[in-house]
């Protein structure tokens, strides 16, 4: 064990520009598929190095390849001019490649320091852990990376949902990582936070780590990144630097396409229709205050909601969905009072809600894209309780179609599809309902460039059609593009509307930090 | 045979594939292997006698296994079955030798009666471990004694017999070899079959073993369909019940020790996922065959009954890691 | 089966705290039985407690288990009886072994104890150093009355079966061996012996698949009378009328199929006796009786058509 977490610089610190990991043509097949058709890269000693392409497209393959979680089939890597080959992850940890992956592999029960330390725990002389020594460690750990108000010992299911990743960031620093790959690390973090991760990877790269850096968000790759390599259908198509190319470049090497650019300023707006829901004073369970949230939602209106993680934003969309009902308000809908004791109501009154988890609450991922699509309209494709197997490939037909899904086969589980057509049978689901007032957390969580760009497109062309649409989203340009108006939510409570003249981020975060500062950090 | 709905996730209505076939054809291949050995290895093995004989052994476990595969592909688990079926059997078997009734009025009463001790039974699991969201484990494990005392308790820990001679004959009919209770079990089976691959009913229960809240947040009522699962399995737990004193023309309180595991075992073997949301009823027939056939086959083969027991602890084990590999070969 | 312990202690303690509240100065009598699922047990109880009203002049507190090889709550029944200073304990013990060392600490504390139904191991007992007389019936020789019985019928020679209890139980090793004495007695040709649990649905499967294999099986042992009755169904369905079947117990359920002749004979050992008899002993020492020695044999009787 190092005495600092943060690994000192390798002595290979002095050919800071020439590559030390290179790979060329590699290949890897699953059965027929191939996930990679080849990909060449290469690393440079002390460089962030961004991993940029639709979902699908590589990244994800080459990352475990990498890391040892599954070897090549065809071409070579090279690593310090030797030839690398890790056969597991424990292998690729020993060479010095540490992964922070996308899925949490935090145990939850077990408190920070045991997570920290649990790939080599401290033993005392007698064979006994070490617990002083662990906490110390992790202590260390932590303070390296900026997390100094955060107790070691406090179990990990009691941190938020981005001080996790902190922690998942800390443990993989900890030991002496030559090379850091962080898979979309802010895909769960507000702006704050992910601006303090990135002080995090410059102090990194200070110390002469090569860090790749997965994302989705080209700003944030501008921002941080030395060069970048784009993947599309398993190729790497370009290795550019940050410097020479901008990201409009980037997007279309991405896509292989040009995007349909938009100026949200200029598009045509509908008319505003009817009150189609309209909150008065309601409180969540969750909500410790007296006061609650009114709103107004009107058909063919899309009204964002932004606020940083737990300002109550899901919440607010679960009690107005039923699932947790409200502590105390009322709920027009219509212009009619309702009180939905559960799911079932919220839909039987054209409501839909599209979730913030598609893993957990959106999908059942072992199933077909069929009987995913078709799961909130039984009755639609069944007659007295048996199915009718024809309407309902009928029916996820028709809505893949419409939402321009890329599948196989419609018998195929939904667990096969990339996170942007995972999204979209989560859509078809609820559009296959027809409903009149749509609710979206995250649209478009770990979605790649193209596919939000017309999930976007989509929810413009529902509320051209009427629908009303209420979208959470952490992503301020997302709300800029899609709403009419921003709602900003703070501690259960909205803090003001934006109208869209006014929309800028600046604005936005103002509302959200609002006059209490320490807001972001819970 | 029907295997394109064997194991799947949920029913894929889209015509057989190669795939498909090696994923499922697994545990048919097993069996066809322990056939196979037996009729070579032994000499009356592969005789109408013999397979008469198979067919009847299995036929309790078999219905109580298609019970329990609705539990299971809930991601539950009912450890009472062989007690409830006790309870049921004893509750039949006193109504069925209560004076004053004909041998015709008597059967049908006997019948409900088990059948409805069976119901309420599950019904009560259901609710208990759905409405408190309690591990099934620990529910059924109480309704395992409440229904093993009951029976204790009301049939004074006596067999009960002397049941009307229609009662017996329709436990030992054959029709052309078949026993009529085999039959009887097999028609559990394609019920079950068609209500889990054609249903709603059936395709929310695999939703609800796979992500039960993503079903809750698409407007079904996950409660009930649960509460329907573990009611599903207390049914089967009476009908065993009537197979049992149809067969044996007695009621006996300790009878059905032991037959949840076996039930649990048949499902398991038959491929259906512990965890829930993946397998299938025909999974089922053939794994509660496979232990009859094991069961009778090795006694044939003149095996100790302690050997007998080893290997078919093997067989279980064996099943589940063939079922890992087949999941990984699917998953691929 | 921790949930069936916990409830077995409990009960005893009840049972115990409403034992002595009684308890004046008539003599109190524990009583150890093993499962009272099983019917011969629950008879055996309820002829002690009839025996109890009869004599009026001791209280009975007893004691049952939850299954079989359930020892460990008999093990706590005695030790909760020796803290509650009985008279008497009159035990049927689950172990034959596992049993010795708690009822020697009982008669250490100076209760009379007697061993009824099943016999405790010499050699334990020598180990432990325990002196303790035995009332009970004799297993293998009412097995062998029963063996005897079916040897006669069928004459030297014939092929015949097992049908065992529990492996490991005494009173199935017992009987076992009872009815391979008879075997070796009359020269018979036993052909297989395989255990059914006691239990008739796994005897009317397991014999079925035995007369598979050996469809020349002429008579059938069982130990005891639940699983004759699955013996006797299996020859039923396969349509036998030959083949003759004796068991053990002499339970009602039998009673009907020795009259019509679908089995040969039963073995009665007069279970509802047995309790009561052993506590009429205990009672007689406790009132400064000569103490029992060796065995002190209880009748069987072989139960036939005739």
């Amino acid at each position: 064990m190092t005495s600092s977490p943060l690994p000192a610089a390798p002595s290979m610190a002095a050919h800071p520009e020439q590559a030390f990991l290179q790979a060329d043509g590699v290949k890897k097949h699953f059965g027929g598929v191939k996930a990679l058709d080849g990909v060449s890269f290469s690393l440079k000693q002390g460089e962030v190095h961004a991993l940029v392409g639709e979902n699908g497209a590589g990244k994800s393959t080459l990352i475990k390849i990498l890391s040892g979680v599954f070897p090549y089939d065809a071409g070579t890597i090279q690593f310090d001019g030797a030839p690398y080959c890790p056969a597991s992850p424990h292998d690729a940890k020993a060479s010095g490649v540490q992964v922070v992956h996308q899925e949490f592999n935090l145990l939850d029960h077990l408190s920070i320091a045991e997570n920290i330390s649990i790939e080599k725990m401290p033993k005392t002389r007698f064979g006994l852990l070490d617990r002083k020594e662990m906490n110390a460690r992790a202590r260390k750990a932590l303070d390296a990376i900026g997390l100094t108000d955060v107790d070691v010992r406090s179990p990990v299911n009691s941190l938020g949902i981005a001080h996790r990743q902190l922690v998942e960031i800390a443990r993989a620093l900890q030991s002496d990582s030559r090379i850091l790959i962080l898979d979309e690390p802010t895909a769960t973090l507000t702006e704050r936070e992910t601006r303090r991760l990135f002080e995090i990877v410059a102090a990194i790269k200070a110390r002469g780590v090569t860090v790749v850096f997965v994302s989705h968000h080209l700003d944030e790759v501008f921002a941080i990144c030395d060069r970048v390599t784009v993947f599309r259908n398993g190729q790497s198509i370009v290795t550019e630097n940050i410097s020479e190319t901008s990201p409009e470049g980037v997007v279309r090497r991405m896509v292989g396409r040009e995007l349909e650019t938009s100026d949200p300023a200029e598009e045509e707006r509908s008319a505003l229709g009817a009150m189609a829901l309209s909150l008065d004073n309601l409180q969540t369970r969750q909500n410790p205050k007296d006061k609650g949230v009114s709103l107004d939602l009107h058909y063919g209106e899309i009204v964002g909601i932004a606020g940083l993680v737990g300002a109550g934003r899901t919440e607010l969309l679960r009690a107005i969905f039923g699932i947790d009902p409200a502590r105390s308000g009322t709920l027009l809908r219509d212009g009619q009072p309702v009180h939905f004791s559960g799911p079932r109501d919220a839909i039987a009154s054209g409501i839909g809600f599209v979730t913030e988890d598609r893993k957990d609450e959106g999908l059942i991922l072992d199933m077909p894209i069929a009987a995913n699509a078709s799961l909130a309209s039984m009755k639609a494709v069944s007659r007295s309780g048996i199915l009718n197997f024809a309407a309902e490939r009928e029916l996820a037909r028709t809505g893949g179609e419409r939402l321009k899904l890329k599948y196989g086969r419609l018998a195929d589980a939904v667990s096969s599809l990339s996170g942007g057509n995972q999204q979209k049978v989560v859509l078809a689901k609820w559009l296959a309902r027809n409903p009149k007032v749509l609710l979206l957390d995250e649209p478009t969580r770990g979605v790649d460039v193209g596919a939000k760009a017309e999930i976007y497109a989509i929810l413009k062309a529902l509320a051209r059609e009427g629908v009303a649409l209420l979208v959470v989203s952490s992503e301020m340009p997302e709300l800029m593009t899609l709403a009419d108006r921003i709602l900003v939510l703070a501690e259960h409570e909205i803090q003001g509307e934006l109208a869209r003249p006014d929309f800028s981020e600046e604005n936005i975060l103002k509302l959200a930090y609002g006059q209490n500062q320490t807001a972001g950090e819970q | 045979m029907t295997t394109d709905t064997l194991k799947s996730a949920a029913p894929a209505r889209e015509g057989l594939s190669l795939r498909v076939l090696m994923q499922n054809s697994g545990i048919g291949l097993a069996l066809l292997a322990l056939i196979i050995f037996f009729s070579v290895t032994t000499e009356h093995f592969l005789t109408p006698n013999n397979i008469t004989n198979i067919l009847t052994q299995i036929t309790i476990n078999l219905v109580l296994a298609v019970g329990m595969t609705f539990v299971i592909l809930i991601g539950g688990i009912d450890l009472s079955v062989g007690s409830v079926m006790a309870f049921a059997a004893v509750v039949a078997g006193k109504a069925i030798t209560m004076p004053g009734f004909g041998d015709a009025e008597a059967i049908a009463l006997a019948i409900f009666a088990a059948t409805m001790t069976g119901v309420l039974c599950g019904l009560f699991n259901g609710i208990a471990s759905a409405f408190w969201s309690l591990p099934s484990f620990i529910i059924t494990l109480g309704m395992l004694n409440i229904a093993r005392g009951g029976a204790l308790q009301i049939s004074g820990a006596q067999t009960i017999y002397s049941f009307p001679f229609a009662f017996e004959e329709f436990g030992s009919a054959m029709v052309y070899g078949v026993p009529v209770v085999f039959l009887v079990a097999l028609l559990f089976v394609l019920i079950a079959w068609f209500i889990l691959n054609f249903t709603v009913f059936g395709r929310l229960l695999y939703g609800i073993g796979n992500n039960e809240e993503a079903v809750r947040l698409a407007g079904h009522p996950v409660f009930w369909y649960k509460v329907a699962a573990f009611t599903i399995c207390g049914l089967t737990a009476g009908v065993a019940a009537v197979v049992y004193m149809a067969r044996l023309n007695i009621s006996s309180p300790i009878a059905g020790i032991g037959f949840e595991l076996n039930a649990i075992a048949a499902v398991i073997i038959g491929g259906t996922s512990l965890s829930g949301g993946r397998g299938s009823v025909i999974g089922t027939l053939l794994g509660a065959i496979i232990i009859g056939v094991l069961a009778n086959g090795l006694i044939l083969y003149g095996l100790s009954d302690f050997m007998r027991q080893m290997i078919t602890g093997v067989v279980i084990i064996v099943a589940v890691i063939l079922d890992y590999y087949r999941a990984r070969f699917a998953s691929k | 089966m921790k949930f069936s312990k916990l409830a077995a202690a409990a009960a005893t303690s009840l049972v115990l705290l409403a034992g002595t509240a009684q308890a004046a100065d008539k003599p109190v009598v524990g009583l150890i039985m093993k499962s009272l699922a099983n019917e011969f047990f629950q008879n055996m109880m309820k002829g002690a407690e009839a025996h109890q009203q009869k004599r009026g002049d001791y209280e009975l507190v007893a004691v049952g288990m939850q299954n079989e090889t359930d020892f460990e709550s008999q093990i706590n029944a005695v030790e909760n009886f020796i803290t509650q200073g009985v008279d008497a304990i009159v035990v049927a013990p689950a172990d034959s072994r596992a049993m010795v060392r708690p009822l020697k600490k009982a008669m250490e504390a100076g209760i009379v104890v007697v061993n009824f139904d099943v016999a405790l191991d010499e050699d334990a007992k020598k180990q432990q150093g325990v002196e303790l007389a035995f009332v009970g019936p004799d297993n293998r020789g009412g097995a062998k009355l029963a063996g005897d019985a079916l040897a006669k019928k069928l004459g030297e020679g014939a092929k015949v079966v097992i049908v065992e209890g529990n492996p490991g139980a005494d009173n199935a090793t017992q009987r076992r061996l009872g009815f391979e004495d008879s075997v070796a007695e009359y020269k018979l040709n036993l052909l297989d012996s395989r255990t059914a649990h006691w239990e008739t649905e796994e005897a009317n499967s397991v014999f079925s698949t035995m007369l598979t294999a050996h469809p020349d099986i002429q008579g059938v042992m069982a130990a005891n009378d639940s699983m004759a009755i699955g013996v006797v169904k299996a020859l039923e369905s396969a349509g036998r009328k030959d083949i003759q079947v004796v068991g053990f117990d002499n339970i009602p359920a039998v009673v009907p199929m020795i009259k019509d002749g679908r089995m040969l004979a039963t073995v009665d050992q007069f279970g509802t006796d047995m309790a009561a008899n052993a506590i009429d002993m205990a009672l007689g020492v406790v009132a400064g009786g000569k103490p029992l020695e060796g065995w002190v044999k209880t009748p069987i009787e072989l139960v036939t058509a005739d």
